[in-house]
């Protein structure tokens, strides 16, 4: 691990928390409003590619344990690890691992820019949605004594919150692999 | 801009070592999972509120942190009421919630650094095997502290650019400047550590 390696993890975090920083966008047809921040996993994974991908949002968990409020509307601290979401945010690290595993195995730079997006959104559904909720719907069926099934459907409501920011982070990543390809060279 | 969410004080909890305190809330964990019976865990609720509240945080500021979280355990209530019965569901609500506040009441009574401490202490058996370096995980900190508020600047600084010419500020236009910007920094910062013989190896 170089320490350019630790800088773009850290700098990757920072931008995470940042993310959380800017105002919650509520839209009309889901019930609950979009936080910008969940976008840190997909974005991390089809950015800096698996390693450093997941190392980023392992700071984060990290940074969110010690107590510092990085979490969208200032949260942090142990009771967030506590409480029925905790799977979700652990599911970021193994979300954006697989993220950056699929976006590292499919995504060439000699690509045609239509391949690089189908590449990417694939990334960034597997990865940041998939995952993510694949450990925290047993979590929240676990710590809430509901089944699979009910928490699962709980779960849905995020589901085209999730599918839109998949769509952002696929833009995104294209955008900065066009702009400052980080995604090649893999740690 | 990111400041702990530690609180100063000299109740017991503060003066509790931070692995004492870790160790406390994981075993209370387990219980709160292993009781079923309301009539055990709605005194559990009470007294993590009662321990919550002895770290001197105050009631509206122990409400305001913990408010989120209880909502969402209110939700998981709330289902459980549905596809159970009104006696689950307060048990599920004192469970989670006493657990909550429980982990609470360790944010606010120790430090940041002292979880930094606590956590070098946890990595050095990785350290021997060449797995991980704690003077690299407290680096990675330290810069994310660093550099949030300059982050958050360039954010307003795209937004503001976007203004200037009419534009409407979205998520789609402003993600990959703050990104690209953000990461080609890496290189200088990266170079300025090693020109200051921060990684010695």
């Amino acid at each position: 691990m170089t320490t350019r390696d630790i800088v773009l993890i850290a700098l990757f975090t920072a931008i995470t928390v940042v993310l959380g920083l800017l105002p919650p966008i509520p839209l009309g047809f889901i019930p609950v409003p979009i936080t910008a921040q969940s976008l840190g996993p997909m974005l991390a994974g089809c950015i800096l590619g698996a390693r450093r991908g997941a190392l980023a949002m392992l700071l984060m968990v990290l940074l969110v344990a010690i107590g510092l409020p990085v979490l969208s509307g200032g949260r942090g601290g142990l009771a967030i690890l506590a409480g029925p979401g905790a799977g979700y945010i652990a599911g970021w690290i193994a979300g954006a691992f697989v993220c950056g595993l699929v976006a590292e195995r499919f995504v060439r730079e000699s690509q045609a820019e239509r391949a690089q997006f189908v590449a990417f959104f694939a990334a960034a559904v597997i990865g940041g949605v998939g995952v993510v909720h694949l450990l925290g719907v047993p979590w929240l069926a676990h710590a809430g004594g509901l089944t699979l099934v009910d928490a699962a459907k709980a779960s849905a409501a995020f589901l085209p919150g999730d599918l839109i920011k998949a769509f952002v982070a696929m833009l995104a990543g294209r955008a900065v692999l066009a702009g400052y390809p980080l995604l090649p060279q893999r740690a | 801009m990111l400041n702990g969410l530690d609180i100063e004080g000299s109740s017991p909890l503060h003066r509790m070592p931070v692995r004492g305190k870790l160790l406390l809330l994981f075993v209370a964990a387990i219980g709160l999972f292993l009781l079923s019976d309301l009539r055990l865990l709605a005194p559990a609720l009470l007294l993590a509120a009662l321990v919550y509240l002895s770290t001197g945080i105050g009631l509206a500021e122990a409400f305001r942190r913990t408010r989120f979280v209880l909502f969402t355990v209110l939700l998981v209530a709330a289902m459980n009421w549905l596809v159970h019965s009104p006696l689950e569901a307060l048990a599920v609500f004192c469970r989670l919630s006493a657990l909550v506040l429980l982990a609470a009441a360790v944010t606010a009574t120790t430090g940041i650094s002292a979880f930094m401490d606590e956590i070098a202490r946890l990595i050095a058996p990785l350290e021997r095997f060449g797995f991980a370096r704690a003077a690299d995980v407290s680096l990675a900190v330290g810069l994310v502290i660093r550099f949030v508020p300059e982050i958050f600047a360039r954010y307003q600084d795209i937004a503001d650019a976007h203004r200037a010419r009419g534009l409407p500020v979205r998520p789609l236009t402003t993600l990959a400047p703050l990104i690209i910007l953000t990461l080609k920094d890496a290189d200088t910062i990266a170079m300025a550590i090693d020109a200051r013989g921060f990684r010695r190896h």
